[in-house]
């Protein structure tokens, strides 16, 4: 759920997602799921010419599995917290 | 044998295709293959004889009524009876006769029927008029021809040729706009599935409701997705009415059908089974279209008997009704309109009937509490009954960012998510996005029930019921527990175990000894010790290892502890300080002070001062100020043990300053008893090697801190009440004991020029730290404000004999930061004349810090007495 939780907290932030195909699509973050599932809005493609089918593209749902990365920026997360947040969940799974 | 004592085991004349096909397992679900007998198919009944036992002989059979036994013998005979007794009943006429004829209703005719055809005489209207919605325009083939369609063919073409000018009375109305004959085909329907039940006792389990559900589908034959869905005879009569000449006349009745599908789609907008709302609709005509009692009955007998059947023939074949029909009825509906309608309601027909089709298709597939279920269990991932736990980075992330302000609750957001997630959001027909989200938010709140339910944690049998419901779940990992990289043996957790209760053995059996006794047995005193070597430090503690799982254990109590706190409840330190091991004698270097040597550890130190007590705290205090040479800080911010710092040293001594000099200073200014902070300046001076310690800036801080905040306290104290001359001659004492330690090696808190150049050189090239300082990153220079701090701090204290040993002392050091102050004005270029002034006024500010104390202060490259 840490990953969840994490990423609720990016809900209407601009992220860039990298595809494993190596789509990079920079959009505002609408929703996620515990599949971790993306719906973004608003999404432009880092390199639109070479994939020309996603300029009409507005918005976009991802499903998890496909994601590589999500770049984020410095200033939304707060790190301390993220661990503290991991130490509890190792600890729910210790008990 | 009467009717109901009908041999249900199949007659042994059975030769029909439909009784030949009956060879499948009873475990499969039902087709009409395999359930139809094949009783129509007869070609002779040798126990026909018994009709008149069944039926009672007095009734006079018409045309119609021949239960698929039809044969020529019986066709023959019947013919000619039915056209009389069904004259003015005959759907079929309507076409032909037009509006006209309207004026004989079926009404009139159904009294009629009962006296001539007594208590039979319903069975024979339905049979008459069943194959009248069958009518197909375009039919000219039929896809297989057996011997006894043709018989009924013929059968058939006689009967609808008599019964011409009869069709308009049985409806009882004139032609009417499609709408209007929207439920009739439906109301036919039942009708037809009557009659082979009637007639063959056995059939009614042999024809379960899908036939009442499928009436359109009935009529192309080819339409039907499965072969044996529709009984054969529908086929067989349907074939019959096309080859009537004045068949296609009948369309006009047939557009009626047309639009039933819809019409009977719009009442299912809840949508249950086609089937259920067949039901209702059917019932409904039958009321509306046929006033005859009999008629009626008709019809519901017709519904209830595939009630009759045993539920394993039922279920299945719901359900292939369910699949089938909206297919089946797209597609007999699309064909029928074809020849009446004009051009352009034809195709304003079709296009919504496409749309309609296309939304539909698989509409109704589930109920509103089908739907209502799955998205409980959707959601029961993702929420939880305790979000602090479960979703703590969410929640406490927030709470950090709104200040505090709990905003919209939880469940809130996760409804509009949901919502949104799932297309909802416009809130459907009535567009009513209110209520939706109302809707959602209750199954939020039912959500979490059945988050609550499930079963706790389960790591180990992934396969818990719900652990799939939102789809295919691979055992190995989810999102409730990822795959973990390294797979780490549980065997080690007991290792641990075993040595932690160990220790806890031997705190036990330590307990009660003073600590500062102990102490001094255990020599942890480190005048000797000024190694860099960390490991050699965290060895002495009980090894990396064991220090780092001790941080860990630290953070898991200090969690707990605030989520005791922030449920209110009373919080027990006993446990956060038994992690602590601050009293732990086991080893020759409190592990503690190895907690420390990491920068998590030091980060959690303010979260575990919120949970201890004052007395806690001062144990700590005295430990850490007992052990401070062994502190890793310490040694690597003093310039004799480690002259090259490197930038994350410098982070990290910046860390420390930050985080744990402040909690420091913040104990002793609010709560330190002059006695305390004494105690700790003891401690400190007794059990270390204080010269070495003002070597490192991080010591000098901490011995600032000390008598810097003894002064201030002795001072309030002789303002206000006398101080205790214990309290006096003590401070006096221990103050003499810090001078002493410190006397002759006072010049050697400042650090060479090597050592602060390059501290310059380093944290201007990574990460500026308040080493240093500068009003521009390329001109930084050495903070030296710390040692005059505690030159000022230890003069304050001093007497005048004290004072004149300082300055003798550092005597160079003041001229020399003087000196230093005037040359950096004279020999800068005039564009970076600011700088120099800047950093000029900052030696003297420092400078005069230690200089006020005594009343003189420098300026212009002289020193003087301050006025």
């Amino acid at each position: 759920m840490l990953f969840f939780s994490f990423f609720k907290t990016l809900v209407d932030q601009e992220v860039t997602v990298e595809l494993k195909n190596d789509i990079e699509l920079k959009g505002t973050l609408k929703s996620v799921d515990q599949f971790l599932n993306l719906k973004l809005d608003n999404i432009s493609c880092s390199n639109e010419s070479k994939y020309p089918h996603l300029s009409s593209v507005r918005n976009i749902f991802i499903r998890g599995s496909t994601v590589r990365y999500v770049y984020l920026n410095k200033n939304m997360v707060d790190t301390n917290l993220l661990q503290d947040a991991a130490r509890r969940e190792a600890m729910s799974a210790r008990k | 044998m009467s009717f109901f004592g009908f041999d249900t085991s199949l007659p042994n004349q059975g030769k029909g295709a439909g009784r030949e096909k009956r060879t499948a397992t009873p475990d499969k679900p039902l087709d009409f293959d395999e359930t139809y007998q094949g009783l129509g198919e007869y070609e002779n009944e040798e126990d026909d004889y018994l009709n008149n036992e069944t039926f009672g002989n007095a009734t006079d059979l018409g045309t119609d009524f021949d239960f698929g036994y039809g044969n020529g013998e019986i066709n023959n005979g019947a013919v000619p009876t039915a056209a009389q007794v069904d004259h003015g009943r005959s759907y079929a006429s309507a076409a032909t006769t037009g509006p006209a004829v309207t004026n004989t209703g079926y009404a009139a005719a159904a009294p009629h029927s009962m006296d001539e055809g007594m208590d039979f005489t319903p069975m024979e209207s339905l049979w008459t008029n069943q194959p009248m919605m069958m009518h197909h325009p375009q039919q000219p083939q039929h896809p297989q021809v057996l011997s006894m369609e043709e018989l009924e063919r013929q059968q058939q073409q006689q009967q609808v040729g008599v019964s011409h000018g009869q069709q308009q009375a049985y409806m009882g109305m004139p032609p009417m706009p499609p709408m209007g004959y929207g439920y009739a085909p439906q109301a036919f329907m039942p009708q037809a599935q009557v009659m082979p039940g009637a007639a063959y006792p056995s059939a009614p389990q042999g024809m379960p409701p899908q036939g009442l559900a499928l009436p359109p589908q009935g009529m192309p034959p080819q339409s039907m997705p499965p072969p044996g869905m529709a009984p054969p005879q529908y086929q067989q009569h349907t074939l019959a009415m096309q080859q009537q000449p004045g068949a296609h006349q009948q369309a006009a009745h047939l557009a009626p059908s047309v639009v039933s599908p819809l019409a009977q789609q719009e009442l299912q907008q809840s949508p249950h089974l086609v089937q259920k709302a067949a039901h209702p609709a059917s019932a409904a005509v039958s009321d509306f279209a046929t006033p005859s009692p009999p008629h009626l009955i008709n019809s519901k007998s017709a519904q209830g008997q595939p009630r009759l059947g045993s539920p394993s023939q039922m279920a299945p074949s719901s359900q292939d009704s369910r699949e089938s029909t909206p297919r089946g009825t797209r597609r007999g509906s699309m064909r029928k309109h074809q020849e009446p309608l004009s051009q352009d309601d034809f195709k304003r027909l079709q296009v919504r009937q496409a749309k309609v089709d296309k939304i539909l298709r698989h509409s109704g597939v589930m109920t509103p509490r089908d739907k209502d279920f799955i998205t409980r269990y959707q959601l029961s991932q993702i929420v939880t009954d305790d979000p602090y736990n479960e979703d703590f980075y969410f929640q406490v992330y927030k709470i950090i960012q709104r200040g505090g302000i709990v905003g919209e609750s939880n469940k809130g957001l996760i409804a509009r998510a949901y919502l949104e997630h799932s297309g909802h959001r416009l809130g459907g027909r009535y567009k009513r996005a209110d209520v939706a989200l109302q809707r959602m938010q209750s199954q939020v709140e039912k959500a979490v029930t059945v988050a609550k339910e499930r079963p706790q944690k389960n790591r180990e049998n992934f396969d818990g019921a719900k652990e799939g419901v939102l789809g295919k779940i691979s055992s190995a990992k989810n999102s409730k527990a990822p795959r973990r990289q390294l797979q780490i043996p549980q065997q080690r957790d007991e290792d641990e175990d075993i040595s932690s209760s160990a220790i806890e053995d031997v705190v036990e059996s330590l307990n009660g000894v003073d600590i500062s006794s102990s102490s001094r047995a255990r020599r942890r005193s480190s005048y000797a010790f000024r190694s860099v070597d960390q490991r050699a430090v965290l060895s002495r503690s009980g090894g990396r290892k064991f220090v780092l799982s001790l941080i860990e254990t630290v953070y898991a109590e200090v969690l707990d502890l605030e989520a005791l706190l922030r449920s209110g409840k009373e919080t027990d330190s006993t446990h956060l300080w038994e992690s602590l091991h601050i009293a732990d004698d086991a080893y020759e270097v409190s592990p503690f002070i190895s907690i420390l040597s990491f920068d998590k550890g030091v980060k959690i130190m303010p979260r575990i001062f919120n949970f201890l007590s004052k007395e806690q705290k001062l144990k700590l205090l005295y430990c850490f100020f007992s052990e401070l040479s062994h502190l890793n800080i310490i040694v690597t911010s003093s310039y004799k043990t480690n002259p090259d710092p490197s930038d994350s040293q410098l982070k990290k001594i910046e860390l420390f300053q930050s985080v744990f000099l402040k909690i420091i200073v913040s104990f002793l200014s609010s709560s330190a008893e002059f006695l305390e902070v004494l105690g700790l300046l003891l401690a400190l001076v007794k059990n270390n090697n204080v010269s070495f310690i003002s070597t490192s800036k991080i010591g000098l801080n901490l011995v600032t801190v000390l008598i810097s905040r003894a002064a201030l306290i002795k001072q309030d104290v002789s303002r206000g009440s006398v101080l205790s001359t214990v309290e006096a001659s003590s401070w006096n004492e221990i103050y003499d004991k810090l001078f002493t330690a410190l006397e002759t090696k006072l010049a050697a808190v400042f650090p060479p020029e090597e050592y602060t150049s390059r501290v310059v050189v380093t944290s201007s090239n990574g990460t500026p730290t308040s080493a240093t300082v500068g009003q521009s990153s390329g001109h930084q220079f050495y903070d030296q404000s710390y040692i005059w701090q505690f030159l000022a701090s230890l003069a304050l204290s001093g007497k005048l004999n004290h004072q004149r040993v300082i300055i003798d002392e550092i005597r160079e050091e003041i001229f020399g930061t003087i000196s230093r102050a005037e040359q950096l004005v004279k020999n800068v270029p005039a564009e970076e004349q600011q700088i120099a002034l800047y950093q000029r006024d900052k030696l003297y500010q420092d400078l005069n810090l230690f200089l006020n104390v005594m009343g003189l202060v420098a300026r212009d490259g002289e020193i003087s007495e301050l006025k």
